[in-house]
């Protein structure tokens, strides 16, 4: 038998308060504090340490993604629920929004890599949902695809998702059904498969692991499109009671067809797909007013902590649909992973881009004490509404900053 | 120093202008930067009319008319307020038959109204629908091709325009629970066009409650909504006005997304006139009367979209104290949607009165008969969009946004 571990998914907030309380315990100030100097010091003349080999085998999944997990492996097993809850993205900022156990994003899910995961997904709501598993090699019927690899999961039901944790670091998960409205209203969490080996944490000694995941939302949009979506999903249900309104509810109503061959025919005998001239007049697109870190627009966005000395990992996972250049302000960085996966070679910058559907794993050493800003810097989404300051803006905050001198002013701005 | 002057005179004349066009200010001057949600309705209708008609003043006549009646243009400005209601303006006309608007125009001003709204009240003030006579809405082609069957009749009215039943002034405050169930409390000062001349004040104050089914499910459970109400018209105040009781609903007969039937059903009774005969024909909305109407319909929408509709609504009116005076009218419409917002249209409308009522309402004309077919379009635009609708599904499912 397979060991099975289950567990609730943290939220970030979870994640931060254990942070806390960590550090409240003293473990990391004393291995963090003399981080830098425990790095690896070259010697002018030494050759830098053999980093990441290049394979080209390399995309290949660690283990065989159709295997089934044999005794005495372990599955850590979760419990994800996805419903309509109230969102508040900024104090007076509401939307009606589908959450992954009522919060936005959605739990973090965090596992070795290597082991299983099984999660149970049960959709309360009158829409269909799945989860996919972005940047995992897993089989096939896990993926998450509605009419793809799996049929949605529709309300009550439950979808049971079983897959091996590979390959290593960070990625994310995301409804995709009608995904352009769903993630935006929230159907999306950080997925971090933590390497067996880190090799990341050797070189670096970071202690403190930040994941920050990006998006956008239009918030017309998206209530105007969950309105109607909710309203044909309704109609729906309620044909499903009866069986002569569930012989008029064919395929094509739901936009559903068997093949190719199907749609064709269905065109030929009058149906009018939904994104046709006469259906949709000008093509709707998306007008993003509100621009998150973590589901929350600045100045509600939460701060990344460090102290002098200490190196910490920053995770950034673009779940929207905009590209994102986080900038921090006073420091370079190391970008070392993209898409989970460990660089070449690392790359030093003070701006990543970070591309929607990919993530982008940073380390920044602790040497410029201060409250620095760390955002995105295409400026668009550092408002709210429009309005500046806002938006995907965060800071870097040294906690130890007044004690080293530096005369930072604790300002929320919110513009007049 | 001529240049001087010129410029002088052009900037004058400039300034003038300016102000000649400027609206009257408010009393708090407002930021120009904060743009409302701007909403444009429209809907244009046009028919050919065949048959035979009469009007009252005219007489009995073979018609065969273009009819622009009824197409409508409104415009709506929202805010969203500070404590998270909304606040709206609305202006709208719509045309009427030129002969029959009295004042030359065939424009008909039917909307100036302003609204204040929050979750569970709402208020407004200002010209716009009466609020006793949409109750329920009857599928016929016009809204007034029925009017003395199907809305509380304004007894301010001198006939030659039937808007004067649909539209007034009105100050009204409306409670809701849960978006369900509404209870409207108003006063009116209606149209009158008896004595255009004089401005009659209020002219009646009245109540109604209204049931409305769950935003999502109008097609689906049974019944769709369902109301009544009390109006108190000051008219003829020698014998202490004139009493309106009116109820209706609409029930779904067979709930369907693509094959829908409904019934609706409206019953007005008036009471409190004196009246025995009819020497104008303003007396007949002023003499106490029954009236009922039905409206069997199917909708026929193939995919979940609306396809085409066919209506059968049946109406009769029958006058309390005067003899003679009895109506009955029929109305078969139908309408083929050719895409979205645009119909082909057709309606067969037949309305029968007895002498008394022949005599003021169709002058020599006992059995009106118009066979019409045209086109429709009809629209709604929302320009810079950031206020969604109150009455939603995730506002009724879910927590009111904003609480």
């Amino acid at each position: 038998m397979a060991e099975i571990e289950k567990k609730n998914p943290s939220s970030r907030r979870d994640f931060l308060t254990a942070g806390g309380t960590a550090l409240g315990a003293g473990l990391l100030f004393g291995r963090t504090s003399d981080a830098l100097a425990k790095r690896k010091q070259l010697k002018r003349g030494e050759e830098i340490p053999p980093w990441v080999k290049f394979s080209p085998n390399a995309t290949n999944p660690p283990y065989p993604p159709r295997q089934m997990p044999k005794p005495g492996e372990k599955i850590h097993e979760f419990d994800i629920d996805v419903s309509i809850q109230i969102h508040e993205i900024v104090p007076g900022i509401k939307i009606h929004g589908f959450l992954y156990n009522k919060t936005l994003p959605g739990p973090e899910i965090r596992v070795p890599e290597g082991e299983w995961v099984k999660v149970n997904f049960t959709n309360r709501t009158a829409e269909f949902h799945t989860i996919h598993w972005h940047g995992i090699q897993l089989a096939n019927e896990m993926d998450g695809v509605p009419l793809g690899t799996q049929w949605p999961v529709g309300r009550n039901q439950t979808f049971t998702y079983l897959f091996r944790a590979q390959p290593a670091g960070t990625h994310f998960y995301h409804c995709h059904n009608m995904t352009p409205l769903h993630v935006q209203a929230g159907m999306f969490g950080a997925l971090i498969i933590e390497e067996k080996n880190n090799f990341l944490k050797d070189v670096f000694y970071y202690e403190r692991d930040y994941t920050l995941v990006l998006s956008e939302i239009d918030t017309n949009m998206v209530e105007v499109q969950m309105n109607e979506m909710m309203k044909s999903m309704a109609a729906m249900e309620k044909m499903a009671e009866s069986s002569t309104m569930m012989r008029e509810m064919n395929g094509r109503m739901m936009g559903w067809f068997r093949d190719k061959r199907a749609f064709l025919s269905a065109i030929a005998s009058g149906y009018i797909p939904p994104y046709m001239p006469a259906m949709t007049g000008p093509a709707p697109t998306a007008n993003f007013n509100f621009f998150m870190i973590n589901g929350k627009s600045y100045p509600m966005t939460e701060e990344v902590r460090i102290k002098s000395g200490e190196s910490i990992r920053v995770r950034l996972i673009n779940a929207g649909a905009m590209p994102h250049y986080m900038h921090l302000h006073g420091h370079d960085f190391w970008h070392v992973c993209e898409d989970g996966a460990i660089l070449q070679s690392p790359i030093k910058r003070n701006t990543i881009p970070v591309f929607p559907g990919s993530t982008a794993d940073i380390i920044i050493h602790g040497t410029n004490p201060g409250h620095w800003h760390f955002h995105d810097h295409s400026d668009i989404s550092t408002t709210n509404n429009g309005v500046f300051p806002g938006g995907m803006m965060t800071m870097l905050m040294y906690e130890d900053a007044e004690k080293l001198g530096v005369n930072v002013p604790d300002i929320i701005a919110v513009n007049s | 120093m001529k240049r001087f002057f010129i410029l002088f005179i052009f900037l004058a004349l400039c300034n003038r202008s300016a102000k000649a066009i400027s609206a009257h200010p408010m009393p708090i001057p407002e930021d120009p930067s904060t743009e409302p949600q701007i909403e444009l309705n429209g809907a244009g209708i046009a028919t050919m009319d065949v048959g035979r008609a009469s009007s009252p003043g005219s007489s009995a006549k073979n018609i065969g008319i273009i009819n622009d009646d009824d197409s409508s243009l409104s415009a709506s400005a929202s805010q969203r307020l500070y404590d998270g209601g909304i606040g709206s303006f609305t202006i709208g006309t719509l045309t009427v038959d030129q002969a029959a608007a009295g004042t030359g125009s065939p424009l008909f001003l039917n909307q100036a109204v302003l609204d204040y709204q929050e979750k569970s009240y709402e208020i407004w003030l200002g010209l716009t629908d009466n609020p006793a006579a949409h109750l329920v809405d009857f599928p016929t082609l016009r809204a007034d091709d029925l009017v003395t069957f199907t809305s509380p009749l304004n007894p301010y009215s001198n006939g030659q325009n039937t808007e004067d039943h649909l539209y007034s002034k009105v100050a009204a405050i409306t409670f809701n629970q849960n978006l369900t169930y509404y209870e409207n409390f108003h006063v009116q000062q209606l149209i009158d066009t008896v004595d255009a001349g004089s401005d009659p004040g209020v002219t009646s104050a009245g109540f109604n409650f209204e049931y409305r089914g769950p935003p999502g499910y109008e097609h689906l459970q049974f019944v769709r909504s369902a109301g009544f109400g009390y109006e108190h018209v000051n008219a003829a105040p020698s014998y202490g006005g004139i009493n309106q009781v009116y109820a209706g609903g609409v029930i779904n007969l067979k709930p369907s997304v693509t094959n829908l039937v409904d019934l609706r059903a409206q019953g007005i009774t008036m009471f409190g006139s004196k009246l025995n005969q009819f020497s104008s024909v303003t007396d007949s909305f002023q003499a106490d009367y029954n009236a009922m109407a039905l409206s069997l319909r199917y909708l026929h929408s193939p995919f979940g979209k609306p396809a085409s509709q066919i209506a059968l609504t049946l109406a009769a009116q029958n006058y309390i104290k005067v003899s003679n005076a009895n109506s009955y009218a029929i109305a078969l419409t139908g309408v083929k949607r050719l895409g979205q917002g645009v119909d082909l249209i057709g309606q067969l409308l037949g309305q029968w009165r007895s002498a008394a009522l022949e005599a003021v309402q169709s002058p020599g004309v006992g059995f009106e008969q118009i066979f019409q077919v045209g086109l429709d379009f009809n629209f709604d635009t929302i320009f810079n969009q950031h206020i969604g609708p109150r009455r939603t599904y995730l506002n009724y499912q879910h927590q009111y946004i904003p609480e």
